[in-house]
């Protein structure tokens, strides 16, 4: 095994003071010339972009690590986590496109890919564009709101939902129940958040076998009614159907109002790019893509060595399991000029906060379009835009990363 | 050293020296080629990385594998002699090859 050096920073992604600033954190483990040994998950932590874009991209690195863990193994490391004795969540939750490789990974991400394209989401603009009309027409007249959960959290589900084919009137339960399920992926895991995750999987299970049942009596232009006709044509299974609904509706729901808050909060903090931005609309692209970066929504995801492999200069065993910090690395200063700065215009910016390799985000493209008519929209409509409460507090955890609320002013334009 | 050139819709060339064994998307994402976003970082799995042949070269190169063939079906107005520039080997008989790249 490799000897430690001693840090000089205190790696608690639990802690207020990570969840207040990571990136200094981030920029110490980046300091030291090897990779962390995070202890407590039995996870060596990347932070330098080369590395985490290398394990990313190595098609030796899989998310599950079924390839070299017996059976009874696996199940042990599964109650280690807390993640056993839970039928649904097993089923439908544990097992999906995302946690998959090889054959399964490459079959279902074919069947979804199609429908996650430039093309197919830029017939979502318009339903988008109203739905958000809409909402701003409703807040319009408050001098002051939480920008978080009276604006961002009634967006993506929303749109997802109707992507996928869920009426609007059911978003909010999509909400909750991806809000239910999502939190035990945190570490801690106690029983009371297991039954309750537990228990949104069978509800959700539940719903979509209600609303697949309407979908089989009349098709529609939906995602929902695509993927009953690639399952009817042998592509998919029903389980693998109903964990690929529920994985669309969990992936994009709380990143999506995570950076949306974000992305509004770096405009506040840093009001000449607010301007730049507010002068300068054909900006939005890249200001956009500088959001993403800045504060990535996700900033932590593993993958497991199959065989032996170096990494940032040294060899690790077959089974080691890597952290990949997304967020560190889109504020690695080898890549980045002026990581720390939000720059609306940035150009390059190859960042990771989608990923990279066979798992890429495929909600990139409904991401950034909900993000450009939503800042769009805000600048066309309001002034003054302002933090009303400069004590802006992010959630805690290493996994997820937005504001847990954003008090802001602002007035009709 | 391989010398390629890439030419962008607007009608501007780009062109670099690149080291065989390379892809041709990372050679025009060294080069500073914008219109190849090349998201997922080359690993056939976001299809932003789309480049154009020509004729005589996309006959000579290793034909794509299927997992290319089906994400070039979601490109943008694909073309014939289409190909995902990370799935290109560039190679020493390549030198002086003029690429296209489509705007995104």
């Amino acid at each position: 095994m490799f000897t430690d050096p001693a840090p000089n920073f205190n790696f608690d992604p639990q802690s207020a003071a990570f969840a207040a600033d990571p990136y200094t954190t981030y920029a110490a483990m980046r300091a030291i010339d090897m990779p962390y040994y995070w202890e407590e998950a039995d996870t060596w932590m990347l932070t330098k972009m080369a590395d985490v874009e290398a394990v990313a991209l190595n098609k030796n690195m899989l998310r599950n690590n079924e390839a070299f863990v017996s059976e009874i193994d696996r199940k042990e490391q599964q109650r280690a986590i807390n993640f056993h004795d839970m039928p649904y969540h097993e089923r439908y939750v544990q097992v999906n496109l995302l946690e998959s490789e090889g054959e399964t990974h490459s079959r279902l991400r074919k069947v979804v890919f199609r429908e996650f394209t430039p093309a197919m989401i830029s017939r979502q603009r318009e339903a988008i564009q109203t739905f958000v009309d809409g909402l701003l027409e409703e807040l319009s007249d408050q001098n002051e709101i939480d920008f978080v959960s009276d604006f961002a959290a009634h967006v993506p589900g929303h749109i997802i939902g109707r992507v996928l084919g869920v009426p609007d009137e059911d978003a909010p339960k999509l909400r909750h129940w991806s809000e239910e399920v999502v939190r035990f992926f945190d570490p801690g895991r106690e029983d009371a958040d297991k039954a309750r995750a537990e228990f949104a999987t069978k509800e959700f299970y539940e719903y979509l076998l209600d609303l697949l049942a309407t979908r089989e009596a009349a098709l529609q232009d939906d995602l929902l009614s695509r993927l009953i006709g690639h399952r009817d044509a042998g592509q998919l299974s029903q389980d693998e159907l109903i964990a690929t609904a529920m994985l669309i509706l969990m992936a994009g729901h709380g990143s999506t109002i995570d950076v949306l808050g974000s992305g509004m909060h770096a405009l506040l903090r840093f009001p000449d790019q607010n301007q730049r931005l507010r002068d300068d609309a054909a900006l939005m692209k890249t200001a956009v893509q500088e959001m993403f970066r800045f504060e990535s929504p996700l900033p932590y995801f593993h993958r497991f060595a199959t065989e032996e492999t170096e990494v940032g200069g040294r060899k690790f065993p077959a089974g080691t399991r890597f952290g990949l910090l997304y967020g560190a690395a889109n504020h690695d200063p080898v890549r980045f000029d002026n990581p720390d700065k939000f720059d609306v215009g940035r150009s390059p910016n190859r960042h990771l906060a989608f990923g990279g390799g066979g798992h890429f985000c495929l909600g990139n493209h409904l991401a950034r379009l909900d993000m450009d008519v939503i800042f769009s929209s805000i600048n066309a409509r309001f002034s003054g835009i302002e933090l009303a409460d400069t004590k802006v507090e992010y959630k805690r955890g290493l996994s997820v990363r937005g504001p847990k609320a954003l008090r802001m002013g602002w007035k009709r334009a | 050293m391989v010398k390629l050139t890439f030419l962008e819709a607007d009608g501007s060339q780009v062109e670099t020296d690149v080291a065989p064994g390379n892809s041709l998307m990372q050679a025009a994402v060294n080069a500073g080629v914008d219109a190849i976003a090349a998201e997922c970082g080359g690993a056939c799995a976001c299809g932003t990385c789309h480049c154009v042949l020509p004729q005589d070269w996309f006959e000579r190169v290793a034909a794509p594998a299927s997992d290319e063939i089906d994400m070039l079906e979601f490109v943008i107005e694909p073309q014939p002699t289409s190909r995902l520039s990370c799935q290109v080997v560039v190679t020493e008989e390549m030198q002086d090859m003029v690429i296209s790249v489509p705007d995104t």
